[in-house]
C-alpha cells in the first residue's frame, strides 16, 4: 500500500514537473514572442502615428529599395511648389492646372532643420517622392566635413531610415556659383566633397539606404571658370547629378546652349543619370517655345531622367499661371506619357 | 505452520499469478469473509479443508448455531474436550505465502503501461522539438538545395552546378535526396519533420533496446533522459542528415540487441543499417566499433564463445559492405576533406570539454553512475526472485559498461583532437544514445528499489529538461533570420549574376528556382583572376574582385567570417560600383546584427 502511494506520488510529482517545465517554456515563448511583436507593432505604431501609408504594407520592416527609382523608364515630372509636400495643397492645385500630378516635389531646407517626415509621406501618398534641398546657411561646409553637425546628421539619418520611404535628398546645391553661402566664395571643392562624403558616410552607417543622393551644381554658362570635377564626390557617393538651369531671355533657348556645356563636362568624369533640379523659363514672348524646348530636350536624352519645375514667384515669376498660352503648351506637352509615373510602382 | 515440502499433504501449492485474472482474488474469501460456492479454482482444496474443519468443530459444541452464515464458534469459557489430534498430521493448512507479491516476468499490462509512458516521453520530445523556428539554416538549406540539384540531375540530367560529393560530410544522393523530395512537397518544416519522426524513431528504438538490455524501467529512464537532450530536440527539427544518421545507427543497434538469442548470422541484418548510416554521414562510422562490440557482449550470456563468431561476422558483414560502397562510389575524397582530414580548428580543449559537460555532462554522469552501480550489483528487480537468477558475470558488465560509457566519449575526444567546436552538439548526442542505456540504469539506481527516491529521478530529469530547452532555444538561434534579407535582395537576384555572401547556401535555398549553387561565392577563401590577367587567392581575391564590380549583389552577416566582412566591408567602402541595397538588423542567440547588403549600381 505505502509503496502504491509512493508511487502515484512519484507519478504525480513527475507529470506535474513536465507539465511546469513544459508550460514555463511556452510561458516564455510567448513572452518572447510578445516582445517581438510588441516591438513590431510599435514600430509600426510609430510610423503609423507619422502617418505611413508604408507601414500597412507587409513589407515595411525591409529596407526600402529605391534601386528601381534610380534610373526609371518613365521620366520624372516634377514640381517644386509653395508649402509642398508639407501642404499638398499647392501640389493639388498645380495637378489641376497642369493636367498632371507631378510625381517629384522639391522642398528647400536649412541645415538644422528637422527631417519633414511628414511631408515626405503626403507626397508619398499621392504618388510621389519628394526631394530635400539641404542648405547650409548657418553651418560653415568646412565644420561638417569635420565632424562637428554629427549629432545632425545622425539623428536625421535615423529619422529618414525609420521612414523607410524613398527621399531624394541634395546637399548645398549651386555650389559652384559665388551667390550662395556656400558657394565658391566660402567653400573650397576639398571641403566640399569632405563635408558631402562624410554626410553619406554617416547615412550609410545608419543604415538609411532609402536616400537617393543628387549632386546638384549650377550650369557651368554663368561660372565658366569653375570647373565641376574638383567638386565631385565620386561614384561612390552619388546617385544623380541634378543641373540647376533657367531659361533666360538674355541667352539662346535651345536645350543644348541651356544645358550641354555643363552636361558635357559632367559626363567627362561621371556617367551617373542626370535630372534637371531646378529649372523654369522667364515669362515672356518666348516661354512657350522654351518649354517645349524642355518637355523635347529631356525626352530625347535616355540619360536625363525628367525635370522639377521651380513654380515659385523668387526673384523673377517662375510660375506656369503667370502665362496662360505657355500654361496651355506645359499642359499639352506633360500629357504625354513618357512624363510622370507612380513612384510606388515604378 | 506452513506445509512441510518433506511430508506428504494434501494441499499442494499452486503456482502463484496474481495478474493471470482479477476474478482470482475472490477465491480467497469473499466479504462476508465465506468462501466462494464455485468450483473449480486452484484454491479448492483449501477451501474444502477449512469445512471439514468446520464440521469438525460443529461435531464438538453442539449448542452452537449452526449455518454458514454464523460466526466462528469460540471455545471461550467452555471446558473443550481433548480431541486426539495424530501427530503427524497438522491441524490444519494455511496457503502458501508467495516469496514475492508480484512477478519478474514481463507482462502485457507491464507491457502497455510502459508503452504509454513512452509514448508520453515522445509527445514532450516532439513539442520541445516542434516549439523552435527559425529559417533555414547554411546546413539545413546546403543539403536541401543540393538535394534539389541532385534530383534535376537524376531525373532530368541538368548538370550539377557543383562537385558536392567533393567537400559533402555524407553522400549527396542519401540523404540530400529525401530532404529535397519532402522538401519539394512540404518544405522546409517537412523537411524538419522528417527529421522528427527519425529521431522519435529512435527513441523509440532506444527504448526497446534498452527494455531487451535490462528492463522497461532503464528504457523508460533512458529513453525519457535522450528525448530532452539538446542534441535530440534540435536534430528532431533540423533538416540535415544527422536525424537519418543516428536513426539507422540506433536501428543496427537495435537488430544487434533483438538477435541476441537468434542464430548467429542474424546479426548480418545489422550490417547494412550500419552502412547505410556510414553513407548518410561519414562520421557515424566512430560508432560503428561500439555496434560491433555489443555484438559480442549482448550475445554472451545466451551463446557464450559462439558471440565471438557472431562479433567477427558483423565486422567482416560491415567492413565488406564498407569497402564494396567505397569502390562502388566516388565518396572517398569527401570523405577525407570532410571528415578524417578536416581542418584543425583552434577552440581549446578546455573550452570544448566544458561544452561537452554542458550539453551531455549530467547525462554522461547518470550512465558512468548507472555503469559502477551495475558493475557492483547486477539485480535489476526488487523481487526477491531475482536473487537467484543467474547473472552475467562482474566482468561483463564491466565491459558493457565501459563500451557504451566510453562511446559518449569518443565524439568529444575526436573533437578536441580537431580543435573543433562545430556540429559538436550533435556528436555529443550520437554519442549519448549509446550511453543512455547505463543511464536508464543509473536514474533506476538513483531511484531506488520500490521508488525509494523519486525525486532523485524527477530532479535529475528536470535539469537534462531545463538544459536541453534552453541549449535548444539559443541552439536555433544562433543563425539570424533569413527572411527580411531574402526579401530585400529577392528582386535582384537571376539567373545570370555574381554574388558575395557570407552564407551563400541561404539564399541558394531560398531562391532556387532562378539561381543556382555556382553563381554565389563565399567568404572563406576566393580565387579571382583580374582584369590584367592576374590571379589572386584570399583577401586579395575579394578586393580585385569588387574594385572590377565583379559581384552584382553582396550581402554579409558579420557573422559567419567577420575579419572577411571587414576586408569586403573596407573595399565597398568607397567603391564607385556599389551602394548600399539596405541594412537589415536581426537578432540571435548572441545579442544583436545586421546583414549589410550592397548591389551593384554602375
Amino acid at each position: 500500500m505505502q509503496s502504491f502511494s509512493r508511487i502515484r506520488t512519484a507519478l504525480a510529482a513527475g507529470l506535474l514537473t513536465g507539465v511546469l517545465a513544459l508550460s514555463g517554456c511556452s510561458v516564455l515563448s510567448e513572452e518572447s514572442g510578445g516582445t517581438s511583436s510588441g516591438g513590431s507593432s510599435s514600430a509600426g505604431a510609430g510610423e503609423a502615428g507619422a502617418g505611413a501609408d508604408a507601414a500597412a504594407s507587409p513589407e515595411a520592416d525591409v529596407p526600402y529599395d529605391v534601386v528601381p527609382l534610380l534610373k526609371p523608364d518613365k521620366k520624372y515630372f516634377g514640381a517644386a511648389v509653395e508649402g509642398a509636400p508639407n501642404s499638398m495643397k499647392g501640389i493639388d492645385t498645380y495637378t489641376r492646372m497642369v493636367g498632371k500630378q507631378p510625381n517629384l516635389i522639391e522642398y528647400y531646407a536649412a541645415w538644422g532643420d528637422g527631417f519633414d517626415a511628414t511631408g515626405v509621406r503626403n507626397a508619398w501618398r499621392e504618388g510621389a517622392m519628394t526631394l530635400m534641398s539641404w542648405e547650409p546657411f548657418d553651418t560653415p561646409v568646412a565644420d561638417i566635413a569635420a565632424g562637428k553637425s554629427d549629432a545632425y546628421i545622425k539623428e536625421y539619418a535615423t529619422a529618414v531610415r525609420k521612414l523607410n520611404l524613398p527621399v531624394v535628398i541634395s546637399f548645398a546645391d549651386e555650389f559652384n556659383g559665388h551667390w550662395e553661402k556656400w558657394g565658391t566664395k566660402n567653400v573650397t571643392p576639398k571641403d566640399y566633397v569632405a563635408a558631402w562624403r562624410h554626410i553619406h558616410q554617416t547615412f550609410v552607417d545608419v543604415g538609411a539606404s532609402n536616400v537617393i543622393w543628387a549632386w546638384s551644381p549650377n550650369i557651368v554658362n554663368p561660372v565658366g571658370s569653375v570647373k565641376l570635377k574638383p567638386y565631385y564626390p565620386g561614384d561612390a557617393y552619388v546617385d544623380w547629378v541634378g543641373l540647376i538651369g533657367y531659361w533666360t531671355i538674355q541667352e539662346d533657348n535651345a536645350f543644348d546652349s541651356v544645358f550641354g556645356p555643363t552636361r558635357d563636362q559632367v559626363r567627362t568624369f561621371t556617367e551617373k543619370p542626370m535630372i534637371l533640379l531646378e529649372t523654369g523659363a522667364m515669362a515672356g514672348e518666348r516661354r512657350r517655345a522654351d518649354i517645349r524646348n524642355l518637355f523635347a530636350g529631356v525626352a530625347a536624352d535616355d540619360d536625363m531622367l525628367g525635370f522639377v519645375w521651380f513654380n515659385h514667384k523668387k526673384r523673377a515669376d517662375w510660375r506656369l499661371e503667370a502665362s496662360p498660352l505657355a500654361l496651355k503648351e506645359f499642359k499639352r506637352l506633360a500629357a504625354d506619357d513618357s512624363f510622370g509615373f507612380d513612384v510606388r510602382k515604378p | 505452520m506452513t506445509s512441510r515440502p518433506d511430508q506428504p499433504t494434501h494441499y499442494t501449492p499452486q503456482p502463484y499469478d496474481p495478474y493471470a485474472e482479477d476474478e482470482s482474488a475472490s477465491t480467497w474469501f469473499n466479504s462476508d469473509g465465506q468462501p466462494p460456492h464455485q468450483q473449480g479454482y486452484p484454491y479448492d482444496e483449501q477451501a474444502q479443508a477449512y469445512e471439514q474443519q468446520q464440521a469438525q468443530y460443529a461435531a464438538a459444541v453442539p449448542q452452537q448455531p449452526q449455518g454458514l452464515h454464523d460466526d466462528q464458534p469460540t471455545y471461550a469459557l467452555r471446558t473443550v474436550q481433548y480431541q486426539q489430534v495424530p501427530d503427524d498430521e497438522p491441524e490444519y493448512h494455511i496457503p502458501e505465502t508467495p516469496e514475492a507479491g508480484w512477478d519478474m516476468a514481463a507482462s502485457r499490462r507491464r507491457a502497455w503501461v510502459s508503452r504509454a509512458v513512452l509514448l508520453c516521453v515522445l509527445a514532450i520530445q516532439a513539442a520541445l522539438s516542434l516549439r523552435l523556428s527559425n529559417t533555414a539554416f547554411q546546413d539545413e538549406a546546403l543539403y536541401i538545395a543540393a538535394g534539389h540539384a541532385e534530383l534535376a540531375h537524376l531525373l532530368d540530367g541538368t548538370p550539377l552546378p557543383i562537385d558536392y560529393a567533393a567537400y559533402f560530410s555524407g553522400s549527396p544522393q542519401l540523404y540530400p535526396v529525401l530532404g529535397a523530395l519532402v522538401d519539394g512537397q512540404f518544405g522546409l518544416t517537412g523537411a524538419r519533420c522528417l527529421s522528427l519522426l527519425f529521431m522519435l524513431g529512435t527513441t523509440g528504438l532506444l527504448y526497446s533496446f534498452t527494455r531487451r538490455l535490462f528492463n522497461e524501467r532503464a528504457a523508460l529512464a533512458a529513453a525519457a533522459l535522450f528525448a530532452v537532450l539538446q542534441s535530440t530536440v534540435v536534430m528532431g527539427y533540423f533538416a540535415t542528415y544527422d536525424a537519418m544518421a543516428v536513426f539507422l545507427l540506433a536501428l543496427a543497434t537495435w537488430i544487434v540487441v533483438r538477435t541476441d538469442r537468434a542464430p548467429v548470422a542474424a546479426v548480418l541484418l545489422a550490417a547494412p543499417v550500419a552502412v547505410l548510416a556510414v553513407g548518410v554521414k561519414y562520421a557515424s562510422a566512430l560508432y560503428l566499433p561500439t555496434i560491433v562490440g555489443l555484438a559480442l557482449l549482448t550475445a554472451w550470456p545466451h551463446k557464450g564463445a559462439k558471440s565471438f563468431l557472431r562479433m567477427v561476422l558483423l565486422g567482416l558483414g560491415i567492413g565488406g559492405l564498407l569497402l564494396a560502397g567505397m569502390y562502388a562510389t566516388d565518396l572517398l575524397a569527401g570523405v577525407r576533406q570532410t571528415t578524417t582530414d578536416r581542418d584543425h580548428g583552434s577552440d581549446s580543449a578546455r573550452f570544448l570539454l566544458q561544452r561537452s559537460m554542458e550539453w551531455g555532462g549530467l547525462m554522461f554522469l547518470a550512465a558512468v553512475g548507472g555503469a559502477v552501480s551495475y558493475v557492483r550489483r547486477s539485480r535489476m528487480n526488487e523481487s526477491p526472485v531475482a536473487l537467484r537468477l543467474g547473472s552475467p558475470g562482474w566482468r561483463w558488465r564491466a565491459m558493457l559498461g565501459l563500451l557504451l560509457c566510453g562511446t559518449a566519449v569518443l565524439a568529444p575526444a575526436y573533437q578536441i583532437h580537431l580543435a573543433t567546436v562545430v556540429s559538436l552538439f550533435k556528436h555529443v548526442g550520437f554519442g549519448l544514445l549509446f550511453a543512455a542505456p547505463m543511464a536508464g540504469v543509473g536514474v533506476t539506481r538513483l531511484v531506488g528499489a520500490h521508488f525509494r527516491y523519486p525525486q532523485l529521478g524527477i530532479m535529475l530529469w528536470t535539469a537534462v529538461l531545463c538544459l536541453g530547452i534552453s541549449q535548444a532555444d539559443w541552439r536555433f538561434g544562433v543563425w539570424p533570420d533569413s527572411s527580411k534579407m531574402i526579401r530585400t535582395i529577392d528582386s535582384h537576384v537571376d539567373a545570370k549574376g555574381h554574388y558575395l555572401a557570407s552564407t551563400p547556401e541561404v539564399p541558394v535555398y531560398y531562391l532556387r528556382d532562378r539561381t543556382t549553387h555556382r553563381q554565389w561565392q563565399g567568404v572563406f577563401g576566393m580565387e579571382y583572376t583580374d582584369e590584367k590577367g592576374k590571379y589572386r587567392t584570399g583577401d586579395d581575391a575579394y578586393r580585385a574582385a569588387l574594385r572590377e564590380g565583379e559581384f552584382d549583389l553582396i550581402v554579409l552577416d558579420g557573422l559567419t567570417n567577420p575579419r572577411a566582412d571587414d576586408v569586403i566591408a573596407a573595399a565597398v567602402k568607397g567603391n564607385p560600383h556599389y551602394r548600399l541595397l539596405g541594412e537589415v538588423p536581426f537578432r540571435n542567440s548572441s545579442g544583436t546584427g545586421t546583414y549589410r547588403i550592397w548591389i551593384k549600381t554602375s
